[in-house]
């Protein structure tokens, strides 16, 4: 019996190891109402209940007007917005995500306000055709039951 | 022009260390901090016991999520001071980015301040086993909720991002990129520390290298590494009787955007905004301007660093760098704009900002040996990037 053979157990075959999990967001005070919209398949932003400005991620304080926490509150948008940039992951640095690439983020300016800015995974994958100042939608990736994450789509004229 | 910074020329960079950098030190960084201090110390003619300030920026600039260990994978200037033996009067860190600018600024102003007479300033940085930035979160709390859960996580993507908007505004191709990190490996094989000594780099290597990130390559990343460096800071004038050329300190600026972004969402505006503010203090902090720099050693931890420091600098307009680059125009060697004459972060190894003191250092003192470059009489080392890190100036003879 060679080494090899002896650390192979037939009846008793070596687990395969299941596929790395991706990572879940877990919410707290000031991004509940963010993640339980976007299960909702809803994407909402922080709001300046005063100055009227947005933030993401939500901030403690508004950089508007330095308003602090009760006077934000979380408003919906559009999900409309414009591709500033964007790249195709061809290495993931989470191991949940190494089965996808390559895979497309792009970094999207909100229509609701300049330099609103999220980053999301671009569903239309890497042989899309992108631009600067093309249009892109929302859509919601599931990460699982009740948890879902926003990404975006492009919008063809 | 009168300078702000009212400490111009009163405090000088006295000796120095580098350890060698390497993939992996065969002991802890710990330890190789301590000997390269032992090693500045002397160097700078002094004794251990006359060391009475620190200052250090600690951070291990990794996306893994390591367990941080002091005298492991980072070195404190507490963790220092203990283990050489010495309760000093001064000890700091910086937080932020920008370390070794922001360790500078700690150091330069305990000496004109009189809170130390020489003040050890040292930068360790680690390569932790295993792939570098891989983190094996399976939950995103805090800030990483932000990002992790659709998968924009680690450096290289931050800087994918803000070159990509670049390529495509500016019409550039990721093969100008080729002619900065040749220039910076080419330096770096003639660096007897470097962990890329005797190993450059040719235009077919960088443009075949593994993408990680369109468009960045493994190569437009330095590589981790194992490596300390020491600089002893004292006053001009105790500089002057030391057995080493004095480098004096002629201002430093730094800068932090304030337009609210996801973590590691480097935008490019925000980069080159708050960039050219960046070089606008250092001009007005230090009454000196682009023209009276003849060693500019730009930050370059990520290659595309090289164009936005270019531009924040004024040393071409938004959008030029890539052409400004080309046909021997940065060319050490060739008699062009020696931005990476010291090898930089790509031509080193991931040394946060020491390459381009320490060439600062080296050849405004005059110990550059064959690299020494005929002018050599004011220098600048920039670390980071424009918007977030910062950069030192420094003189050959007080101004």
């Amino acid at each position: 019996m060679t080494a090899c053979e002896q650390t192979t157990d037939v009846a008793n075959p070596l687990p395969v190891p299941s596929a790395p999990a991706k990572p879940v967001p877990v919410p707290d005070d000031r991004s509940a109402a963010y993640w339980a919209a976007a299960a909702q398949h809803t994407l909402v932003i922080a709001r300046c209940t005063r100055c009227g400005r947005y933030a993401l991620p939500p901030p403690l304080v508004c950089t508007g007007c330095l308003t602090y926490e009760p006077e934000l509150e979380y408003a919906p948008v559009s999900g409309q917005g414009t591709v500033r940039s964007w790249t195709v992951m061809r290495d993931a640095f989470l191991p949940g995500f190494q089965a996808d690439v390559p895979f497309v983020l792009v970094d999207v300016e909100l229509d609701e306000e300049p330099e609103l800015r999220i980053i999301g995974r671009l569903v239309d994958g890497p042989d899309a055709e992108l631009h600067l100042g093309d249009r892109v939608s929302v859509v919601f990736d599931d990460l699982g039951p009740g948890v879902a994450v926003p990404a975006f789509e492009l919008v063809r004229a | 022009m009168t300078p702000r910074f009212t400490a111009r020329s009163k405090v000088a960079i006295a000796g120095f260390a580098q350890s060698q950098v390497e993939r992996h030190a065969g002991v802890p960084l710990g330890a190789l901090a301590v000997d390269t201090a032992q090693r500045a110390i002397a160097d700078a003619g002094l004794s251990r016991e006359q060391i009475d300030g620190f200052a250090t920026g600690s951070l291990l600039p990794s996306a893994g999520g390591q367990t941080i260990v002091d005298g492991v994978s980072i070195v404190t200037s507490n963790w220092l001071a203990e283990n050489l033996g010495i309760n000093p009067r001064f000890a700091a860190g910086f937080q932020g980015y920008g370390q070794l600018v922001g360790a500078v600024m700690l150091a330069v102003n305990a000496v004109a301040a009189g809170a130390a007479d020489y003040v050890l300033l040292h930068r360790a940085l680690h390569n932790p086993a295993g792939r570098y930035h891989q983190n094996v979160m399976t939950e995103a709390s805090g800030t990483a909720q932000w990002v992790a859960p659709q998968g924009f996580w680690g450096p290289p993507v931050t800087i994918a991002l803000p070159y990509n908007e670049y390529l495509q505004r500016y019409g550039a191709s990721r093969e100008a990129m080729a002619t900065v990190v040749v220039e910076a490996r080419a330096n770096g094989a003639r660096i007897p520390w470097s962990y890329w000594h005797d190993r450059p780099l040719t235009v077919d290597d960088y443009l075949s290298a593994r993408v990680v990130a369109d468009p960045i390559c493994i190569l437009d990343c330095d590589i981790p590494v194992d490596g300390v460096a020491a600089f002893v800071f004292t006053t001009a004038e105790r500089a002057r009787d030391l057995p080493n050329p004095p480098v004096y300190v002629a201002g430093y600026a730094q800068g932090h955007p304030t337009t609210p972004r996801f973590p590691l969402h480097w935008a490019l505006d925000d980069i080159m905004g708050a960039g050219v503010e960046t070089a606008r203090r250092l001009w007005e902090h230090s009454g000196l301007s682009r023209r009276d720099i003849d060693v500019p050693q730009l930050y370059d931890g990520f290659s595309p660093f090289i164009y936005f420091w270019l531009e924040s600098l004024g040393y071409c307009g938004l959008g030029e760098a890539h052409r400004f680059v080309q046909d021997g125009a940065i060319s050490a060697r060739g008699g062009g704009l020696p931005i990476l004459s010291g090898g930089g972060a790509i031509g080193n190894g991931r040394m946060h900002g020491v390459p381009q003191m320490l060439e600062c250092y080296l050849q405004l003192s005059r110990r550059a040996g064959e690299r020494q470059l005929p002018a050599a009489d004011v220098g600048l080392a920039c670390h980071s990037s424009p918007h977030f890190g910062g950069a030192a100036l420094y003189s050959a003879e007080p101004l």
